[in-house]
């Protein structure tokens, strides 16, 4: 198992959740293909995190894994406070 | 009453977060054995997140969506859906990626982590931030239950 890459993998995958999200309630057109994929705009999110998740590490898995640094870690848990954030603030605005 | 999905998924969430919380704490101050214990904590604390997400999933799509929301929605609490359950919903997907990453983690460095300082202060950290995000979410949860009995007392239903 590459960590440097699973820890990639993480950090885009969130961030594109994020992007995903904001994206469906911008666009009718992108949430109805969400939609599309379970039936219900969330569960295509679901299943698309999963996919993501997976390609995203097969692509990164090229990477060396010969020092995983707690920089790796610190970008991702800076990602995940600005993709929630940035989810937070997107639906205070819309709602 | 309250429907027993509910219940079930928010059992299965806390059992988890309760999980990561244990791979905190061992890996504090890591030994052998503690390292072996991190990793089955780890390993049901992904697998009760994997249950609460499908369970909570199937909820939230066939019943929340058909029934809860519109009531809520109706009422003078419809921030509650409009802005904490989408946030909540939402925010949840990075759970599962995170708590497969810190597992991964835990069984990649295995006995490497009383070592490797980065290795195990990532783990420290990612355990902490389920942690921190699921309760942050259970809130939000409990904070949707009460905008749900706010719709009801309202007359709304």
């Amino acid at each position: 198992m590459n960590s440097k890459a699973l820890t990639r993998a993480a950090t885009v995958s969130i961030a594109l959740i994020a992007a995903a999200t904001i994206g469906s309630e911008l666009s009718a057109a992108f949430k109805q293909l969400l939609s599309s994929i379970g039936g219900h705009h969330w569960i295509g999110k679901s299943v698309l995190s999963v996919v993501v998740f997976g390609l995203l590490y097969l692509v990164f898995s090229k990477i060396s894994d010969r020092r995983f640094t707690l920089k790796d870690t610190g970008l991702l848990i800076g990602t995940v406070i600005i993709s929630g954030l940035a989810i937070l603030g997107f639906y205070i605005m819309h709602a | 009453m309250v429907n027993p999905l509910i219940f079930i998924h928010a059992i299965c969430a806390e059992l988890g977060l309760f999980a990561f919380l244990w791979v905190l704490v061992e890996m504090l101050n890591p030994t052998e054995t503690r390292i072996a214990r991190a990793q089955m904590a780890a390993t049901f604390g992904f697998a009760f997140l994997i249950f609460a997400w499908l369970v909570g999933g199937f909820y939230y799509v066939e019943i929340y969506g058909l029934h809860i929301k519109p009531i809520i929605k109706a009422s003078d609490a419809k921030w509650v859906h409009s802005i904490v359950m989408e946030v909540k919903e939402h925010v949840f997907l990075f759970l599962p990626i995170l708590a497969t990453l810190t597992a991964a983690l835990l069984y990649k460095y295995d006995e490497e982590l009383l070592e490797n300082r980065d290795a195990r202060l990532s783990i420290v950290l990612l355990a902490g931030l389920i942690f921190v995000l699921g309760f942050s979410i259970a809130g939000m949860g409990a904070l949707i239950s009460s905008g749900y009995r706010f719709a009801l007392m309202a007359g709304l239903a």
